[in-house]
């Protein structure tokens, strides 16, 4: 008989007790197996090479038209618009650009957006992106495709990309003159990174939408022109017209990446044109070290992991995702050895225009949107990569500890508890409910004998979960509320100082409310089903920050145990401290701490810790900026899903209980003592 | 009926009003998970409206909804719109009500069925046995388990006609243990003119009414096909055209709408070569009603109410357009069988099973239709997951049951040669 109709009239099953015995050895297994296996795909046995999909691109199946004069034109522009850009020290030339766009004979509008900066008693900014339709000459305006390129003013931190307009403009100028387009092209050119490519997108897409004007942070306004539904755009970033090498940029928002096949596109194209291109690529070291193969994709695949796991994109294109909108940058570097020069500087954009030419051409013999290929991938090497059969069972792995813990601590929970409750009963009878009292108020003494006829009690357990779904939830809303944002002080300080409060309530929840009989061991139970559910969505949302949260905290995870025999072991202690370490915030301060001493390796430990501190104040802010604007779930993951989870854990292994006499003054010292430590990092905050 | 079954009701009724008023009601009503283009809010207005402007409104491919629900509800929508949530939230706590009563009066039924076989149990049976707190344990759990399963909530405040469906099935129960027979009847054929798949609860009718007696199953036979041509000739007399007969009964047998649902057949039917729609429809259809029907009624003739639990679950599981809603109302009935519950195997297997699909169906949809990089596959993966649970949840059920009998006359410990003993299906 199978796995539903167990033969056995016991209700006690063998197996499962047995189990129950070695639940962390397996769980210990089973994490393991499941980071190796994510190693494992580094190896090329286990990954695929890349191949393109979709008929349609058939990419280089003509011979690039663009020649020497477009470079000349480019050369020319990019003389103009420096001449442009020392009157223009911090705004955009947008009258030049209009002209030159105008002139080319392209259909030309401007596009006005307005940003209501909520903090600090509220600040408006505007702006202004400026765009081109060069209309499809084949067809009507039902599809098109943008290439896009960011204007950054010369007083921006961020390094000089002015050559991408020029090169932009040139492109377009080429592609005026052809007959044979059959989308619409759009040339457009953003002003403050990404707030303008939002802006634009939002405007496209929404533009006709009626905003309340009073809730709303960015005003996108709307556009005077479109060009039917986009299907594919390409960013240019471009810091000289000599380039050395080409990095293509894919993440976006959330993670999410482009089709492979435009990837695929991309990388072809480009070598076809001569250009060193890949993903991740940097400029060639010199031969100091040669490592393997799997190490080599290891690091790439890492590289690629952390950069999506935060969810910022990490180019203009990473916005067009959003809208369904297959997008990636290509990012050329400035050339910086002159020795090895080959051609003469006469003619050193035009391998790049023909590649632009060549996507552009490819991109204009698409049928229907990127659909074949891949979404979701990792990329191991310039032409290999994993896709999500392969690398998802690395994070089921991980995910399937929680779940098979939660089965064997649910069906060792009957016996434990009758157990548990026969020892419990006489103390909770003495006891006043001092404890109770002063909890959440829906236990109360009756509850008690009620509770333990039941077995298990489920409202108080359910009224703890919602309590701290609730403080998370709280953590995403009132940073945004009105009084809030009137207090005149900067979005860094105001978030900060609201999650560190309601990490300091769910730090202290556990010593105030304490369960009843049997409620840690249902709370464990229910700790360890949210858990492996919201990991499992996250992951499937965002793989890397799924996995890299899985992966840091699935071990806590595991040695988290409620039961009372070990109960002031060294074990329980270390699981206290690392659980304490594993708060977000702290975690943010680590990686940001971590960031900051790769990037300024001088400065001294004390002045890092103080940098990196303004600096995670800072990313919080700008984690809650992200989020409200460009729609990063990241915020949201962290203050909603991973807070609340972050207390249920820290309950979890403080293993408070209401029915131990003496362990007021037996363990009462040992929790206290990594409190400090916490503290003191959010005054530094 | 005492105190806390008010405050139950009033704190189920404050739920939905509360989340009523969210933005989460119109997000819900344009679930796939809620509404399917049977039961949502949206095509019964449209509907509502056509048929007051006196255009038949099963001529286009909007309304399958009853011509007789559609008449009854047109005043309310269209002069009281902003009432409607209201008037839906009180049919939501009527339905529980009547569950709750229902509960009452089968354990009351089963304590007194259980007095007269008392010399037969075997001895350490107390445990499966019903005792006196069940009279109030029991319709309270009921009670709960309908009015704060997220799932009916959720189906309530998007306005879907499930809340309808769930109250005209509660009715039909409660009479049912009533042993009312002409109400069973008429809400039965009433039920099955409107969505098809309630006519296999013949069954547990006939088991009730009509036990150990061919001609009396005859008549009842008969009777039902009156009531249910009754109801059609009502429902032309409403719409002046039979058009009605293929908006509602034809679009559920012909799966017309592929859009997709919880359920099972929208994947397959996409996929399939259009020269095999009709054998698989027909072999679906068959699934859905008759298949399971024969060997249940055999199994659990002395428990028709436990055949009609199992019967309103399967058809939530196979029906072609099932919704959230119709789930949520076979859950609200375990609580019936608490004393088998000792038996359920799978009960922690089967939430967690429903607690991850069901937050997975959200993120592949969004994955799917929004960010578009995922695919239907993906979506029918999750959705596929969750009818295996459900299958898990009632297999286990009907187990849990079969092992409770045998063991209460037999005793919970029975010992082989000193080895527990084993029950084998043969």
């Amino acid at each position: 008989m199978g796995l539903l109709s167990d033969p056995s009239i016991s209700t006690q099953n063998k197996l499962v007790d047995n189990l129950a015995k070695h639940v962390r050895k397996v769980c210990c297994g089973l994490y393991i197996l499941g980071v190796v296996w994510l190693g494992c795909l580094a190896l090329p046995e286990f990954n695929h090479g890349t191949y393109l999909s979709e008929n349609a691109l058939s990419p280089g199946l003509v011979y690039p038209e663009i020649r020497l004069d477009a470079n000349r034109l480019a050369i020319q522009l990019l003389e103009e618009l420096q001449r442009e850009r020392k009157e223009h020290k911090s705004t955009t030339p947008h009258a030049w650009i209009a002209a030159k766009l105008n002139e080319f004979g392209l259909e030309t509008h401007t596009h006005n957006y307005t940003l209501r900066y909520p903090f600090g008693g509220g600040k408006e900014y505007h702006g202004k992106n400026i765009y081109g339709i060069l209309r499809a000459p084949r067809i009507a305006s039902t599809e098109g495709i943008v290439f896009t390129a960011p204007y950054r003013a010369p007083s921006s931190v961020h390094p000089d990309i002015s050559p991408s307009v020029p090169l932009l403009l040139a492109f377009a100028d080429f592609a005026r003159r052809k007959n044979y387009w059959a989308k619409d092209l759009i040339f457009l050119i953003t002003e403050q990174e990404q707030l303008g490519m939002q802006a634009w997108l939002e405007a496209y897409h929404d533009g006709d939408r009626v905003l309340n004007v009073s809730k709303a942070y960015l005003l996108p306004g709307n556009l005077p022109a479109r060009a039917g539904s986009l299907q594919a755009a390409l960013n240019i970033e471009v810091q000289d017209l000599e380039i050395d090498y080409v990095d293509v940029k894919i993440e976006g928002l959330n993670g999410k990446l482009p089709n492979l096949d435009m990837f695929n596109l991309v990388q072809r194209i480009m070598a076809r044109e001569g250009i060193t291109s890949g993903y991740k690529q940097t400029a060639r070291k010199k031969r100091r070290s040669n490592p393997s193969l799997f190490e080599k994709n290891l690091r790439q695949m890492l590289a690629m992991l952390a950069t999506q796991s935060s969810g910022v994109p990490n180019g203009n294109h990473g916005l067009f995702h959003r809208y369904r909108i297959d997008a990636l940058t290509i990012a050329a570097a400035k050339r910086q050895t002159h020795a090895t020069l080959k051609g003469n500087a006469g003619s050193a954009a035009v391998p790049l225009l023909k590649a632009i030419e060549g996507i552009a051409r490819s991109l204009n013999n698409l049928l229907e949107r990127f659909h074949q290929s891949f979404f979701f991938y990792v990329i191991v090497n310039n032409d290999r990569y994993i896709s999500i059969g392969d690398y998802m069972p690395a994070l089921v792995a991980l995910v399937a500890c929680a779940f098979f813990k939660a089965y064997l601590t649910w069906s060792t929970l009957d016996s434990e508890v009758q157990q548990a409750a026969a020892a419990a009963v006489k103390p909770a009878e003495t006891q006043t409910g001092s404890a109770s009292g002063s909890g959440s108020g829906v236990e109360t003494e009756t509850d008690i004998d009620t509770e333990l006829e039941d077995g298990l009690p489920y409202g108080s357990v359910l009224v703890y979960l919602t309590a701290v779904l609730l403080i998370g939830y709280l953590g995403n809303v009132l940073p945004l509320q009105q009084y809030f944002l009137e207090i005149p002080m900067g979005a860094a300080p105001l978030t900060t100082s609201v999650l560190s409060f309601l990490t300091l309530i769910g730090f202290i929840l556990p010593f105030v409310v304490v369960l009843p009989a049997g409620g840690l061991e249902l709370l464990h139970v229910g700790f360890l089903l949210i858990f492996g559910c919201s990991l499992i969505i996250i992951g499937l949302l965002n793989f890397a920050l799924g996995f890299f949260v899985a992966v840091i905290t699935v071990p806590v995870v595991i040695a988290l145990d409620t039961s009372e025999q070990n109960c002031s072991g060294s074990m329980r202690n270390l699981t206290r401290f690392i659980t304490l370490l594993l708060n977000p915030m702290v975690v943010v301060y680590v990686i940001v701490l971590a960031m900051s001493f790769y990037q300024y390796p001088e400065l001294k430990l004390d002045k890092l810790l103080l940098r990196a501190a303004t600096a995670a104040m800072d990313a919080s802010a700008y984690g809650l900026i992200d989020n409200v604007i460009y729609g990063n779930w990241l915020y949201f993951v962290v203050s909603t899903v991973f807070l609340p989870l972050w207390i249920l854990c820290w309950t979890l292994s403080l293993s408070k209980r209401r029915d131990i006499a003496d362990y007021s003054d037996y363990e009462e010292p040992q929790p206290r003592k990594p409190q400090p430590e916490p503290q003191a990092k959010f005054k530094t905050n | 009926m005492d105190a806390k079954f008010f405050k139950l009701l009033l704190l189920g009724g404050a739920v939905r009003f509360y989340f009523v008023r969210t933005p989460l009601a119109s997000l819900i009503s344009d679930r796939v998970e809620f509404a399917t283009p049977l039961n949502s809010q949206k095509r019964m207005k449209e509907g509502i409206y056509l048929l007051d402007q006196g255009i038949d409104p099963y001529s286009g491919d909007l309304v399958h909804e009853s011509p007789l629900v559609l008449k009854a509800l047109s005043g309310l929508f269209l002069n009281f719109p902003q009432w409607l949530p209201l008037i839906y939230i009180l049919l939501d706590l009527l339905t529980g009500a009547l569950l709750y009563n229902l509960s009452v009066r089968f354990v009351k039924q089963k304590l007194q069925k259980q007095r007269l076989e008392r010399k037969n149990y075997a001895k350490d049976t107390e445990q499966l046995q019903y005792n006196d707190d069940d009279n109030y344990d029991i319709p309270e759990l009921v009670l709960i388990a309908y009015l704060f399963n997220p799932l009916t909530v959720l189906s309530c405040i998007g306005l879907t006609s499930t809340v309808l469906s769930n109250l005209f099935l509660a009715l039909f129960l409660y009479f049912l243990t009533k042993g009312l027979l002409l109400p069973c009847i008429v809400l039965l054929a009433f039920e099955t003119v409107r969505s098809l798949y309630p006519i296999v609860l013949m069954a547990p009718l006939l088991l009730v009414f009509a036990r150990r007696s061919l001609i009396g199953g005859v008549m009842l036979s008969l009777l039902f096909a009156i009531a249910c041509v009754i109801i059609a000739a009502a429902s032309y007399l409403v719409l002046h055209s039979w058009s009605f007969l293929d908006g509602t009964l034809g679009f559920i047998f012909y799966f017309r709408d592929l859009q997709p649902n919880i359920g099972l057949f929208w994947y397959f039917f996409t996929e399939m070569f259009e020269h095999f729609r009709t054998m698989f429809l027909i072999t679906f259809q068959l699934n859905a009603t008759v298949l399971y029907l024969v060997p249940l009624s055999l199994k659990l003739r002395k428990e028709p109410l436990l055949l009609a639990t199992v019967l309103v679950a399967l058809m939530a599981v196979f029906r072609a357009y099932p919704s959230l809603g119709d789930v949520g109302f076979y859950l609200a009935l375990l609580p019936l069988w608490k004393r088998c519950w000792k038996y359920m195997a799978h009960g922690f297997v089967v939430f967690t099973f429903f607690m991850v699909t069901l937050s997975m169906m959200g993120a592949l949809w969004h994955l799917w239709i929004y960010a578009g990089s995922a695919n239907a596959n993906f979506y029918f993966g999750a959705t596929l997951a969750f009818s295996t649970g459900q299958i898990f949840l009632i297999t286990d059920l009907l187990f849990a049951h079969v092992k409770r009998e045998f063991c209460l006359y037999n005793g919970q410990k029975i010992m082989i040669d000193g080895e527990e003993a084993r029950i084998l299906l043969k």
